[in-house]
């Protein structure tokens, strides 16, 4: 019996032999890694080899979930999709809620490990101890939606959890998702692409299984209280009122929603993209994910205009931006379509926003032109090439080819020094966030393990300035540079007590959204209820969490490490770094990206000059037995 | 042959639902069988949040209110009897043969056949306490007097009624000044 929370076992499907296996989950992986996250990064390390082509046979996709997935903790109801990014080529993760993580657990595992490659589509089929890979010939081609609609009724069941490869996908975008149940995305680094070069076109779960825990009527006593938290938490309600569209408004007013291809931080139609504009106007009704009492997802239906007739749910702040703001888009519904368009093919709508940026800039500056594609004009605001561009990214037609790749490869096929409007880190495309008015995601951007990610280590306290939030964290001494935006000072501090507890949150799994904005819970929350649903009694203490954290951030940075990543990949587009911001509260400002570098790899124990975690922290994290699948050269 | 009319009773309290706030989050489920079965397992929760994912309703689908219960009319044994008092329907374990005659006459389809333990789960609106309407964070899911519950759902009509005219003042206000 494994401890509380957890089911014990590990599912592997081998698609080469056409084989299931269940192993034991090992018990000192509990101590170690809690859970999630921390999991995914220890398998994924231990058999996928150094070096492989993430869309190869050697790749494995690895879901995972944690010991409170699926009970009533709240918001606990998310998984993660881990593997070698096919869009980057290191480290790659993408977090989603929805159903099917618990479901999951109900069927009986804590992981799904997807091995090898099947030579025809096929999709897998786990209800409890039924398990089956079924012919997928003649799901192949079919939009997410249309999926999971087939797949549920081919089995009577509407309450099969799904998680469907689009077409985009099937043709391997570099940047293509996983749409679990129709607009769940797990979204970044190329997930649907990893699946479908495995021939794989859909998991499909249903669990009627128990998750118990360690002390349960404890745990439920605590669990209800801290959805009591929740719900009585004046920024969660507004939250759970507007959902993440209450940041347009946010980020404007602090000069940080980027704006065409993040040349600037200030939009004048912003407006039009805020919550307060949409809510009234698009949306029919509100809904959550598992076990979540905030509930920010919301379903829109547009009346009128061009795209009369849209029905579906999103999209979130970060698809306002890619496809509003950043394209100099003012218009709601043309964020929605192309939303409902990316999750239909399966692509990240952040990337294919930030891609198209990429274009919009290069042929404003006449680096591309009509040549290139295929007789389109690229305009800023133009919301009918958007949508046709979108088109051809998820089909691989004409230009939408090359966009297909990202912006980094994009760049590079196209040359002509396009890359200078090519924003991303480590070849992930920057996310909704300014650095150059919010210094610590600079430095989040640079140093995240997946690119330039804004959910492993977003300082959300000093941006907003929580002052006695960052007081009782980071202590008065560090006040008030530490919240002060637009200084260096103290900001790896920040950051990696930030990336710390969000390791956790990763392990457990729980929703960015009960953790950081707004702060409701933290470690010591955490703390309180780990022994509960486990019995592991050393997960109780937060010096101990913080080591796991850890261990979890260098192991991650070991992975990269063998791909080849060190200090001078940790950077970030010239975008940020040298010109400064050109208008709004933030005007005339620049990241100075090294001296927080330094700071943060002191804080982590890695080389100052290499980046490369040192070999006395590695001891010290018992993490030694990376060196045995260390490459051998 | 003279057919025997179905018992219609007066209900004093009873679980109600407004599926226009049900964000279907399904917390409900989980509530109910931490509390029934002391573990985290919603396909035993004797209330069934239904989702539709591509139209974005959620509806819950809980025990009555059934002024006329199927489920005790179709018993052959009756084991399914109501409470004289309280006329929450219930059923005596020792009694039932199994046949799962109620399971398939349920409109909402919420009781069930436990196949592990080979048992009838039928909710018992926790003895007049239910936990769903308890842990529900929107109040989808409400316990009370039919009286008492539309009062609830007059007051909700108003409260967004109101918000309606402040919203479109607003609006207009905006506009007029632009």
């Amino acid at each position: 019996m494994a401890a509380g929370g957890y089911t014990g076992r590990i599912l592997r499907v081998q698609l080469g032999e056409g084989n299931f296996k269940v192993e034991k989950l090992p018990p000192e992986w509990i101590r170690d890694y809690i859970g999630g996250d921390g999991f995914a990064a220890k398998l994924l390390y231990e058999e996928v080899p150094a070096r492989c082509d993430p869309l190869s046979s050697h790749n494995k996709l690895i879901m995972s979930t944690g010991p409170i997935t699926g009970t009533l903790w709240p918001m606990s109801g998310r998984t993660v999709f881990v593997s070698k990014a096919a869009q980057t080529g290191i480290w790659g993760e993408s977090h989603v809620g929805g159903f099917i993580g618990p479901e999951l657990k109900y069927a009986g595992y804590d992981m799904l490990v997807i091995e090898g490659q099947s030579d025809k589509p096929v999709y897998i089929l786990i209800e409890d101890s039924n398990l089956q890979i079924l012919d997928a010939g003649k799901f192949w081609g079919m939009k997410t939606h249309e999926v999971t609609a087939a797949i549920k009724r081919e089995h009577c069941d509407p309450d099969i959890q799904i998680a469907a490869v689009g077409p985009a996908g099937e043709r391997k975008v570099r940047f293509s998702s996983l749409i679990i149940n129709n607009a769940r995305a797990a979204g970044r680094t190329g997930m649907g692409a990893v699946l479908g070069a495995k021939n794989v076109k859909a998991i499909a779960i249903r669990g009627h299984g128990a998750v118990e825990v360690n002390d349960h009527e404890a745990f439920t006593k605590l669990a209800k209280a801290a959805h009591m938290r929740v719900r009585t938490n004046p920024q969660a309600q507004e939250m759970g009122k507007w959902g993440t569209w209450i940041l347009t408004a946010v980020k404007q007013e602090i000069g940080e929603l980027p704006t065409y291809n993040h040349r600037t931080g200030v939009f004048p139609g912003w407006e039009k993209l805020s919550g307060d504009y949409i809510r009234p106007r698009y949306t029919i009704s509100d809904r959550a994910c598992f076990g979540c009492s905030l509930g920010c997802k919301k379903m829109n239906y547009v009346r009128e205009g061009p795209f009369a007739g849209t029905l579906g749910e999103g999209p979130e702040y970060e698809g306002l931006m890619a496809f509003g703001s950043n394209l100099g888009i003012a218009d709601y519904p043309t964020t929605l379509k192309a939303n409902q368009i990316c999750n239909e093919y399966g692509m990240d709508t952040i990337s294919a926003g930030a891609t198209i940026g990429f274009a919009f800039e290069a042929f404003e500056n006449g680096l591309i032109t009509t040549k290139d594609t295929g007789g389109l004009q690229l305009e800023w605001g133009d919301s009918q090439t958007v949508i046709e561009l979108l088109e051809m990214m998820g089909k691989r037609e004409g230009f939408g080819d090359i966009l297909a790749e990202g912006s980094r490869a994009a760049a590079k096929r196209l040359g002509r020094g396009t890359e200078q409007y090519a924003i991303h880190v480590k070849g992930l495309e920057v996310s909704g966030q300014d650095g150059r008015t919010h210094r610590s995601i600079a430095l989040g951007h640079a140093t995240g393990a997946r690119g330039a990610d804004h959910l492993r280590s977003l300082v959300v306290v000093d941006q907003l300035g929580y002052e006695k939030v960052a007081r009782e964290r980071w202590g008065a001494d560090k006040l008030p540079e530490i919240i002060d935006p637009y200084t260096e000072k103290y900001k790896a501090t920040a950051v990696v007590e930030s990336e710390n507890a969000y390791c956790i949150r990763d392990t457990l799994i729980v929703c960015w959204y009960s953790v950081s904005w707004p702060p409701i819970f933290w470690m010591k929350d955490f703390a309180d209820m780990l022994p509960l649903a486990t019995g592991e009694k050393s997960l109780g203490d937060v010096k101990n969490l913080t080591r796991i954290a850890e261990r979890q951030v260098t192991l991650k940075r070991l992975f990269n490490t063998r791909e080849g990543i060190t200090r001078a990949d940790d950077n970030l587009p010239r975008r940020f770094t040298h010109d400064p911001m050109p208008e709004g509260p933030g005007k005339g400002q620049t990241v100075d990206l090294e001296p927080m570098l330094d700071d943060y790899y002191r804080l982590r124990g890695w080389d100052l000059e290499t980046g490369l975690p040192t070999e006395q922290k590695i001891r010290s994290l018992s993490l030694e037995w990376t060196k045995k699948y260390a490459p051998s050269h | 042959m003279q057919v025997r009319s179905p018992e219609v009773v007066w209900l004093p309290s009873q679980l109600t639902v407004d599926y226009t706030k049900c964000t279907g989050c399904r917390i409900c489920e989980l509530a109910c069988s931490a509390k029934h079965e002391g573990r985290f397992q919603p396909s035993l929760a004797r209330l069934k949040i239904i989702r539709y994912d591509d139209l974005g309703i959620d509806i819950p689908n809980v025990c009555g209110p059934c002024e006329e219960a199927p489920c005790v009319e179709v018993c052959p044994v009756y084991a399914m009897r109501r409470d004289p008092i309280s006329k929450m329907v219930f059923l005596d374990h020792d009694k039932c043969i199994l046949c799962k005659s109620c399971v398939g006459a349920c409109v909402n389809g919420v009781i069930l056949l436990d196949t592990a333990e080979m048992r009838i789960i039928k909710c018992d609106h926790c003895g007049g306490d239910p936990e769903c309407a308890k842990v529900c964070p929107t109040g989808a899911i409400q316990y009370g007097p039919i009286s008492s519950a539309t009062t609830f759902e007059r007051h909700g009509k108003v409260t967004s009624y109101l918000r309606e005219i402040e919203h479109s003042a607003e609006t207009q206000l905006s506009d007029g000044g632009s």
